[in-house]
């Protein structure tokens, strides 16, 4: 459902993203972990066609970025990096724009906004403006956002950003539900969040991709090696770096 | 009915809906209307009670100078804001294409606009209840505010596409809004003629770049095809300059 094939993005001469290719494939949940500049949001605004690739290939399910722009955004749920929202619209009128503009109309437009407003547990803050939200209550609306057309593909920018942790597990169990039939690529900082919600990890470092690997295998050899997954992590990104400092 | 994707026009519908609506969920629209509508009323009125003639041309007259202020103050949040705010991503992440959310943007700002030009009925009302005003002049006058407005709402947009500070919009545009009015001002056409005769600037600025002649045969009752051309012409250059502004802003 997602594929890239050897994907770089330069800003001038900063490389951002630099020779990336991995495939997801439908019903997976991968988790992208990297620190702060490793090039996972770029990576992500490249897969929603917001950021065309300075060269690569970029497919989502079946579509190419480049070229079919339009049909890969029909296919996508998109949480972006800042959950930006238009802050002065009421939710329930935001939920009904984001669904005009996905092309639902009619009684299945109502069905879906009142499956995302139950979803999100959304329905105490319906009748409020974005911006007399809590961050909470702006993540979720964000997420609501994203899944109100049933998209195949979700591409979530740090999703749990904002959550407490009782709704960090309630996000998780989301997430599982949703994967059936779907891909899901979402970042995250927390090594322990990805590994416990996403079968698969991709590491990036510097924009290279230096771990790409399912998390029962990295536990396996966590076991093994009798080491921890963080630890084993932050050996692969150390090495990564110390492999491109030598080169 | 599932769909992933609204047509081409339902699309540009959809924005504009949102654009409009935005305008009045905060207090742009409001403030915007009544302060238009009362400076342009009083100009007229005391235009009327000293000359007392059933003719809206001084209205016209009055209105050409303020839209460099009126104007802009509508298009300066168009893209600005979404810039600062980062909805700009939104935006360029839904099935839309550019040029669908341009023109439902700029459409937003017109219908803000023509609420404004509703608004002035009235004055027509009191016109034709105390007489019989020349209606054709009338028409003529309305259609070249529409034109005018929709010229500086065009590149009052593009403006507001290029930067993320609503004021740096704003102030771009007035400055583009005075240049486009009073380059056919004759004491401006005078000062730049005698500044190169040979060269004749301000008689070739007249000539192709400002909008007052054009406005002027208008609101003088001529409705000139050549007039209706270069006004819906400009604008759909800034409307296409405006789109591609918009899709290089990603990149």
């Amino acid at each position: 459902m997602i594929r890239v094939e050897q994907a770089s993005r330069y800003y001038d001469d900063v490389c951002a993203v630099d020779n990336v290719s991995f495939s997801i494939g439908s019903g997976e949940i991968v988790g992208f972990l990297g620190p702060n500049g490793a090039g996972k949001s770029t990576l992500l605004k490249m897969l929603c066609t917001y950021l065309p690739a300075s060269s690569g290939t970029l497919e989502v399910a079946g579509h190419d970025v480049a070229s079919e722009p339009l049909a890969v955004r029909e296919k996508i749920g998109y949480l972006t990096e800042h959950n930006a929202l238009f802050e002065t619209m009421r939710v329930s009128r935001l939920l009904r724009f984001m669904g005009r503009a996905r092309g639902l109309r009619g009684e299945y437009l109502d069905q879906r906004i009142a499956w995302v407003t139950d979803a999100m547990t959304l329905g105490t803050v319906t009748g409020r403006r974005v911006s007399e939200c809590s961050k909470g209550f702006r993540q979720r609306i964000g997420l609501a956002c994203s899944l109100i057309h049933d998209p195949p593909v979700l591409l979530l920018d740090e999703p749990t950003h904002g959550l407490d942790p009782l709704q960090v597990v309630a996000f998780r169990d989301f997430i599982r539900e949703l994967a059936p039939g779907r891909a899901i690529l979402f970042s995250s900082h927390i090594l322990a969040e990805v590994a416990e919600i996403s079968s698969r990890l991709l590491v990036l470092q510097e924009g290279r991709l230096c771990l790409d690997e399912t998390v029962a295998s990295l536990k396996a050899r966590a076991d093994k090696e009798n080491n921890s997954l963080e630890g084993l992590v932050i050996e692969r990104v150390q090495a990564s770096a110390a492999e491109r400092s030598t080169a | 009915m599932k769909q992933t994707r609204p047509g081409r026009l339902s699309g540009v519908g959809i924005v504009c809906g949102r654009e409009l609506a935005a305008f009045f969920d905060s207090a742009i629209a409001y403030v915007y209307l009544i302060s238009a509508l009362v400076l342009l009323g009083s100009l007229f009125m005391n235009e009327f009670f000293l000359t007392g003639r059933l003719d809206m041309t001084p209205f016209f007259d009055s209105l050409a100078p303020l839209s460099i202020f009126l104007l802009p103050a509508v298009t300066m949040r168009l893209w600005a804001e979404d810039r600062k705010t980062r909805t700009f991503e939104l935006w360029m992440t839904l099935p839309l294409s550019p040029g669908q959310i341009v023109l439902g943007k700029y459409l937003a700002a017109l219908s803000l606009y023509s609420i404004f030009l509703l608004g002035t009925t009235p004055i027509v009302i009191m016109l034709v209840s105390l007489g019989s005003p020349d209606l054709g002049l009338i028409l003529s006058g309305y259609l070249g505010a529409f034109a005018l407005g929709m010229l500086f709402l065009a590149f009052g947009s593009l403006l507001s596409s290029l930067t993320g500070d609503q004021i740096v919009a704003f102030v771009a545009s007035v400055v583009v809004g005075f240049l486009f009015l009073f380059t056919g001002h004759p004491r401006v056409v005078a000062v730049l003629d005698g500044m190169a005769p040979q060269l004749g600037p301000g008689s070739w600025l007249t000539e192709n770049v400002a909008a007052l002649p054009h406005y002027e045969s208008f609101v003088r009752g001529l409705v000139e095809l050549s007039s209706v051309v270069w006004f819906a012409g400009l604008t759909a250059v800034f409307l296409w300059l405006n789109t591609i502004v918009v899709t290089r802003v990603r990149s």
